[in-house]
């Protein structure tokens, strides 16, 4: 990258200079990215799952195995990721904050899944307590990130899991706001975010 | 005519702006991912990454991973004050130029 002539920059240097930071800035940002794929994989992941226990309804082992190839194809393809890129960068307190939400999101995530199905727990109850977990990361996240459509996600899964309260005890109801808050709030919340992450980058940085 | 600001010299170099804008949004960098941001050569990007230190504007750290060295970078106080002085005067040249 040559260095322009020191004396006199011309207004096109100039001009030139501002594009150059904000390409550089907008690189940077990447570093909070919204990794909407995670959210498609765990999308398809749960309704995969939904649709085993369905076919396959005496088998308790259906969700441990779904759940655990969704780690397994999300372990791969961040480890995929970091050798394709290794490069060290550390994020901004954002991208900090971002990484603690989800992560710890995840393990509370795992840590009830397992122990309620070691236990016998489960009902529509259970799924309220996931759906109420999940929108509480997404309104967090939208809080830090100040974007209101996670924050609509967010009421979409606190909806949801209020209204297992309310509605009939029937598998019919269950799935039907099972597979919506997993299309809405899972699949096309995050084909949206990959799409704005392709298209401008530091949009919500 | 009311002068024009000066453009910080140290700042204005093209490749130690963009490291200088690459280091804003992110807490620390390695130089390997500096270099492959900015499409720079170890050498050149070297003797740039010198002058910032030498002006203060990043702090350097030499640390060993995995028995390879590693150099991190952030930028200082000194620095983001220096990039802010730049974007201002260059926003008051180009504003004085339209």
């Amino acid at each position: 990258m040559p260095d322009f002539p020191e004396s006199a920059p011309s207004r096109d240097d100039l001009v030139a200079r501002l594009d150059l930071m904000e390409a550089m800035i907008a690189e940077g940002r990447q570093a909070t990215a919204r990794c909407g794929w995670i959210f498609v994989l765990w999308g398809i992941v749960d309704l995969v799952g939904v649709a085993l226990q369905r076919i396959y309804p005496q088998r308790w082992w259906n969700w441990p195995l779904i759940i655990s190839v969704g780690w397994l194809i999300q372990f791969t393809v961040f480890f995929r990721q970091r050798r394709r890129a290794p490069r060290v960068c550390s994020p901004n307190i954002k991208g900090r904050a971002m990484a603690a939400i989800w992560g710890m999101m995840g393990v509370t995530l795992a840590l009830y899944c397992f122990t309620a199905m070691f236990t016998h727990h489960g009902g529509t109850t259970y799924f309220a307590a996931i759906f109420m977990i999940i929108g509480m990361a997404h309104a967090a996240s939208a809080i830090i990130l100040r974007w209101g459509v996670q924050g609509a996600v967010a009421a979409l899964w606190w909806a949801g899991g209020v209204s297992l309260f309310f509605l009939p005890l029937t598998s019919h109801w269950f799935e039907t706001i099972f597979s919506l808050e997993m299309l809405f709030g899972m699949i096309f919340f995050g084909l949206y975010a990959m799409f704005l992450d392709r298209r401008t980058p530091n949009a919500h940085a | 005519m009311p002068d024009l600001p000066e453009l910080d010299p140290v700042v204005h170099g093209k490749l130690r702006l963009a490291v200088l804008s690459l280091l804003v949004s992110v807490e620390q960098a390695d130089f390997t991912w500096l270099r492959d941001k900015t499409g720079s050569t170890d050498g050149n990007l070297g003797a740039q990454m010198l002058k910032l230190e030498e002006a203060g504007y990043v702090s350097v750290e030499k640390r060993f991973v995995a028995r390879k060295p590693q150099t991190l970078y952030r930028m200082t106080a000194r620095g983001r004050d220096a990039l802010a002085q730049y974007v201002a005067a260059l926003k008051s040249i180009l504003g004085s130029a339209l």
